[in-house]
Order: structure tokens, then sequence, then C-alpha cells
């Protein structure tokens, strides 16, 4: 009973586009409460990258970057002018934190879209071909998984010397997808028994026919459910490079707000500088960690049997 | 004999994978754009001494002879001199190995039994207020952003409460004191482990306790527990000899998955807490650009993370004897 769900929901997208699974996806997404709060909250998030245009255009001291209040030359506490106070230089810790939401998003989808697609494909090519590309693929995918990704950006950054944003997103795709395609590959080793595959051979499709219109279909949800804890690690190393003092010193990112507070010592004497990049990090991790749980239970049913309770 | 055999097969993969590191950093620091001799050579030293030492590095051959000998040099521990120290690098990085295996085999022990023991009861009371508010603990926990999580307890616990010393690892007057015997100054150390250690147990049991929390679930829908109800045993007991031992093994697994993760983690901490590890002169050399040492601890880590994905395995195949490779 659990296997035919399964099956027949991986054979839906051959059959009936995107659209039916989608929506019967959604009914499913919306029933579940992890999934409905991270939703919210990455809205909510994404409404302030959106938003971190308008202060600068309000008023040039509003750049998050080298807008500077002239009557301030020291840290100052929330007030009407900055809702959440300045930091050292008398830049506005609101608008940074509005642009560090941009930047968020900007650094965690492009490196969580390119390491899928690493991942997918090397996962799917591996699975497919089987025998020796098979065997070293997945070698290499040990070896790069067992790499602690930030510290092997640190050392990059220690010979190539400053980093820039884009270098970085790429470092981190190129290291992060493994996982990805361990998965893809298991899901590739199953598709290749199945009968459609074995049909379009005896038709005369070519393997990368085949791969295309036969395998990636049904293994696009999978990756898509890793996408969203490959966007969580992403942000992470990207906040956790910037804390050290490696981030692409023109971005104005969470880490790098938080770099600030701690290298100028003001962590004991501002607290309203201190929580916001933090908390903001957090919760951007924790909703995109719900969104992919509840993600998880619209495609393997056994979890959503599991949570309905018996 | 099967095990000592699995054993033996992924002590050779690692070797492999070790020397491939190994190679692809020669590779870096030698034809990455800038000039090699600088980044092995402290630029203050005198003239005969950075001959000497290009001479001993053979940064004036050709790169293949440089190759036998950087493989010639990391055998006998040979990895240069450290432009901020000006020590011998193996002397820095063996000071401050035990250093990171104490506060981070502590903190990854910890978390897992933790992790585990609260998992098991979040699965036995599924559907109610303790499991809900422990899944929701769990989450918020794991995803706290770790350098944060650190510069808050420093703040609250070291500056607010002034309960724990908020860097080092030992405190000077306790140490240099002739009187202090070994007691006091375990419990200095101990004394100043708290904090790095508390900030690394609660990013890491989160994600222990979810795994086991789901792996119980699994695991109580098996038949043998049902036969075991049937038998009429006491649920204490079926929880806890029956079913507890086979969920917790996902558990062994996901730390060994998890390893780069918590190595990240670790340097993190004791950068921010100084504490003087291994994680820490690694961040360090990296910003004072300090390549020997960068280098170095980097090989080192890479040992400490491959070393360890070894001991997980092995655990995981001796706690599990239904798997054999």
């Amino acid at each position: 009973m659990k296997v035919d769900t399964f099956q027949s929901e991986a054979d839906i997208p051959r059959r009936f586009g995107w659209i039916g699974p989608f929506l019967e996806g959604w009914s499913i997404f919306k029933q579940s409460l992890l999934g409905k709060i991270g939703l919210t909250l990455l809205i909510i998030f994404a409404v302030m990258a959106l938003c971190s245009f308008i202060p600068p255009l309000i008023n040039p001291m509003y750049n998050p970057m080298t807008g500077v209040d002239p009557e301030i030359t020291h840290s100052t506490g929330p007030s009407w002018r900055h809702w959440l106070g300045t930091d050292f230089m008398g830049r506005d810790i609101f608008s940074q934190l509005l642009a560090g939401a941009r930047v968020a998003f900007m650094v965690g989808v492009s490196a969580a879209v390119m390491s899928i697609f690493l991942g997918t494909s090397i996962g799917m090519t591996a699975g497919y071909m089987g025998s020796f590309v098979d065997t070293l693929l997945m070698r290499l995918a040990d070896m790069i998984m067992v790499m602690p990704t930030l510290l092997v950006v640190l050392i990059l950054s220690s010979v190539f010397g400053q980093l820039n944003i884009w270098t970085i997103v790429v470092i981190i795709a190129l290291f992060r997808w493994p996982g990805v395609s361990r998965i893809i590959r298991g899901q590739t080793l199953s598709l290749k028994q199945r009968s459609f595959v074995e049909a379009a051979k005896v038709a005369g499709a070519s393997h990368l026919g085949i791969i295309i219109r036969h395998i990636m279909p049904n293994v696009l949800p999978l990756a898509f459910l890793f996408m969203t804890f490959r966007v969580t690690s992403a942000i992470i190393i990207e906040a956790a490079l910037a804390f050290l003092g490696f981030g692409d010193p023109g971005t104005v990112s969470w880490g790098m707000m938080l770099q600030w507070v701690w290298k100028t010592g003001h962590m004991f004497q501002a607290p309203y500088w201190l929580l916001p990049p933090g908390i903001c990090i957090s919760l951007i991790t924790l909703s995109f960690y719900m969104l992919g749980r509840a993600m998880d239970e619209v495609l393997d049913p056994r979890l959503r049997k599991e949570d309905q309770g018996a | 004999m099967e095990l000592r055999k699995y054993i033996a097969r992924r002590l050779v993969q690692i070797i492999v994978i070790f020397f491939v590191i190994l190679t692809v950093l020669f590779l870096l620091f030698r034809l990455a754009p800038g000039d090699p001799v600088s980044r092995m050579v402290d630029p203050d030293m005198t003239p005969e001494d950075s001959e000497y030492l290009i001479a001993q590095l053979g940064l004036d051959q050709p790169i293949w002879v440089q190759y036998i000998i950087y493989i010639k040099n990391f055998f006998v521990g040979q990895f240069g001199y450290s432009f901020h120290y000006g020590e011998p690098v193996v002397k820095i990085i063996w000071d401050r190995l035990p250093n990171t295996i104490l506060l981070f085999t502590t903190a990854i022990i910890l978390s897992a039994l933790v992790g585990v023991f609260l998992g098991k009861i979040a699965s036995w009371h599924k559907g109610k207020k303790t499991d809900a508010g422990m899944t929701i603990g769990a989450l918020v926990t794991h995803t706290l952003f770790l350098p944060w999580l650190a510069l808050i307890m420093i703040w609250v616990f070291g500056f607010k409460l002034g309960w724990f010393p908020i860097n080092g690892m030992v405190s000077e007057e306790v140490w240099l004191d002739p009187d202090s015997g070994f007691v006091a100054k375990a419990l200095d150390v101990i004394h100043h482990m708290i904090l790095p250690l508390a900030t690394l147990f609660l990013i890491h049991f989160g994600a222990y306790l979810l795994i086991m929390r789901s792996s119980m679930l699994e695991t109580l829908k098996e038949d043998y527990i049902l036969t075991a109800r049937a038998k009429g045993l006491e649920e204490k007991v079926i929880r806890d000899h029956h079913a507890a031992p086979n969920a917790a093994l996902p558990v062994v697994t996901s730390v060994g998955l998890s390893l780069a993760f918590s190595i990240n983690g670790g340097a993190l901490t004791e950068t921010v807490f100084t504490w003087p590890g291994i994680g820490r002169e690694l961040v360090f050399s990296v910003s004072h650009n300090d390549y020997p040492l960068a280098q170095a601890s980097f090989l080192l880590i890479a040992i400490v993370v491959l070393i360890s994905n070894l001991v997980v395995d092995v655990l995981y195949a001796y706690l599990d004897p239904r798997i054999r490779y």
C-alpha cells in the first residue's frame, strides 16, 4: 500500500506534467505547521530583502555601506532617526540588516542552485553509467564530503587573498554537492531498472535522452528538497566566513555586521547591534530547515503517515 | 575477522584520500599566483637563514623534486617555521592538538549521549507536550548561528553574570603558582571549558535528538517490539533494552556524516573563546598570512577528520552485527 503510493507519485511528473503533483503537494504542505511557519518567516525575509533598496533612496545616510550620519561619531542606540541604532561609524543598522537579507538570499539561493545542479548531474551520471565512472565519482564525493567547507574556503583565501562574494558562492557550491549526488545516484539506480527506461532503450533512445527525459523528471523533486538544506548551509558558511573577517569587504552581510560588533569591541555595550544580525541568521536557517522538513513530508509518504499519528 | 578486513580496507581508502589532500595542498601553495618562496620563507629572515630554508624545502629545484622533498618533509615532521611565532610549525601544532581534542570530543560525545537520551523520551511521548517542546527546542538550538551564540554566552555568563572566564584555557595565577596541585589546575581548565563546551553542545544535541526520535519511531513499528509486548515485558524494558540500542545506530552514522560541520563549528568556537586549539590557529594563521602554519594546521585538521570518520565507521560496524562490509 505504502509502496504503491510512492511509485505512482514518482511516476506522476512523467504522465501529467508538473501542475498535478504541485497542487497535490501544496495541499499536503498546507497541513504542516512547520511548513507554514517556515514559509511565513521566509516571506518576511524576502520582503526585507526587497525593501533593502528603499532606505538609501530616502536619504544617502541610510546607505548600508557608505552612508554615514554626519551628526553621529560613535555607536548609538535605537531612535526615530535610526530604528536599530547606528554602528561605530554612524551607519544605520536597520538598513544594514535589510541589505543583509538580500545578500543572504543571493548567496544561499545561487550556491544552492549551483550545488544541486552539480550534485544532480553527477549523481545521475554515476548511477546511470555504473561501473568505473560510478566508482570514480562516488570516491570523489566521499573525499569532498569529509572536508569542512568553511576551513577549505579559509585555506583558499589564504592562498588567493581576499575572495569576492561570487567566488565564495562558487567554492561553496563546488564543495557541497556530494550529499545530493549520493541520494540522486541511489534513486537513479532504482529508476534504471524500471520498465519505462527499458522501453525507451528498446525504442532506441540515446543515453543522454533517457537521462534527461526519463530519469531527470523523477529525481528532480528530491533534488528540490535538498535545495532548501543547501541554501541554509551556504548562508551559514558565508556568514561564518564574514564573521571571521574573510568575507567580501564590499558586501554588507549579517556575518559581516557581527564581525564589526565583535572586532570593534562593542558586544558588551551595544545589544541593539549584536542581537539583530544573529537573530536574523538563526531565523532564516530555521525557516529553510522547517520548509525542508515540510517538503520532506510531501515527498515521502512514510513520514506523512507517521506524523498523522497511529 | 571480517571486521578486521573492513577496517584494513577503510584504512587504505583513508590513506589514499590523505595523499590526494596532501598533493592538492602542495599544488595550491606552489602554483597559485604569486611567489611561492614568499609563502614558504619568512620575509623577515636573515638572508643566510632564508637561503638555508630554501635549500631545505627545495624551492630552487624543479617542481617534481620539490614534491618529493615535500612528501619526505611531511613524514619527518618538517613543516618549516611559523612566520608569526618564529618557532617550528610542528611544535606549535603538537601543542594545540590536545586542547582541540579535549574540547571537541567532549562536546561531541556529550551531545550525542544527551541527544539519544532526550530523543528516546521525545519519541516515547510522541504527540504530547513533552515531544513538541523537545522537537521545537532541538530545531531552534540546532539552527542558532554558532559564533553569535558564542558571543551571547560570553556576554551573558562571562560579562553580565561573571560566572566564567571569557577567554583562554587557563588562568595564569593558578598555573604559575607553584603551590597549586593537579586538581586545582584541572578545575581551572574545566572552568574555562564550560562556556565553549556549552556552545558546541547546544548546537549539536538537537540534531542527534531529532534523528534519535524519528529512528525510535521507526523501530517501535518493528515486529520484534510487538513480540516483546506480547511477551508481557514492561514498557520501560522494551524502550531501553529492545528499541533504543537499535534506534541509536543512525545517530552514530550521523555523527560521522556531520563531522565536517562539527569541525567548522569547533574552529569558530575556539576562535571566539580564544581556546588555544588547531582551529583557532588556522584562522589566526590565515589572517596573519602565516602560510606554513596555515598549511600544517589544515593538514592536521584533515587527519583528525579522516581518523574520526574511521573511528565512527568501525564503531558502527562493531555495534551493528547485521552490517558486514
